[in-house]
């Protein structure tokens, strides 16, 4: 179903702007990884989108870039 | 009267200086803590960096490993004994002393898994999922083949070839969330 035709998409695609904040700080992945206490792994998939985070682990970004969450994760319009 | 006073107009370079050290360590005399220093430090780029002991870092390799050298040295045991006695009534108790210490290498396993992080879990649950659903395949497959005429395997292959898929399903989904 590529069009909205009344049904709840669930799975809504989400970016995010991880990599650039980090980048704004100057931070390795490792580094961030160790400041949320996640893996490595972990801060990389989310950087390359190939995994969306826990609403925890999202608050956890959020207090560490000092932003709203919403500033972070932006999710993809509905296709229409 | 010319002559003045020494007591009343004391000349300010005659007064006596005070030591440099007026109170020696003593005792008697409360001292206070030095005082803050008065520009803080710049808030560092870089969050600070955790120190991890070996323990810590390798802690989940080094409880696995002495765990199962300890099932080892009492599955070798128990065996030992077992063999010594074949005929001994309580030969069955024996038998599953290593029982224990695997059932401690399991609860050692399971506490792993609560150490893992959000995605190295979902990483874990689709490579137990493959793992069971590949396994039920391939022991269903064969029981097909051993109605056909293959020969009979024995049932304890099960467990190593579920550990196989399970190693190549977490290698294959931790390589999808590169």
């Amino acid at each position: 179903m590529g069009s909205w035709d009344g049904v709840l998409h669930l799975a809504v695609p989400v970016k995010n702007r991880l990599r650039l904040l980090r980048a704004e700080l100057a931070w390795s992945q490792a580094e961030l990884a160790e400041h949320l206490g996640v893996s490595r792994q972990t801060v990389n998939a989310i950087e390359t989108g190939k995994y969306d985070p826990s609403l925890p682990l999202a608050f956890s970004l959020a207090r560490t870039f000092k932003r709203q969450i919403e500033e972070i994760f932006e999710a993809e319009p509905i296709p229409t | 009267m010319t002559e003045q006073d020494p007591g009343q107009n004391p000349d300010p370079a005659d007064a006596p200086v005070d030591p440099l050290f007026t109170h020696p360590a003593s005792p008697f005399i409360r001292t206070e803590a030095p005082a803050p220093v008065a520009f803080a430090s710049p808030p560092s780029p870089t969050p600070p960096t955790a120190l991890y002991s070996t323990w810590i870092t390798y802690r989940t390799q080094f409880e696995f490993g002495l765990a199962v050298l300890a099932y080892l040295m009492v599955l070798v045991g128990t065996v030992t004994v077992v063999q010594a006695n074949p005929e001994a009534e309580w030969r069955y108790y024996i038998a599953l002393i290593p029982v224990a210490p695997a059932g401690f290498v399991i609860w050692l396993f399971v506490k792993a898994l609560g150490r893992l992080d959000e995605l190295q879990k979902r990483i874990q649950m689709q490579a137990f999922g493959f793992s069971f659903g590949a396994a039920a395949l391939i022991t269903f497959g064969y029981g097909f083949l051993e109605g056909a005429g293959m020969p009979h395997l024995s049932w304890t292959y099960v467990l190593p070839l579920m550990a196989l898929l399970w190693g190549a399903g977490t290698a294959f989904f931790t390589w999808r969330y590169r």
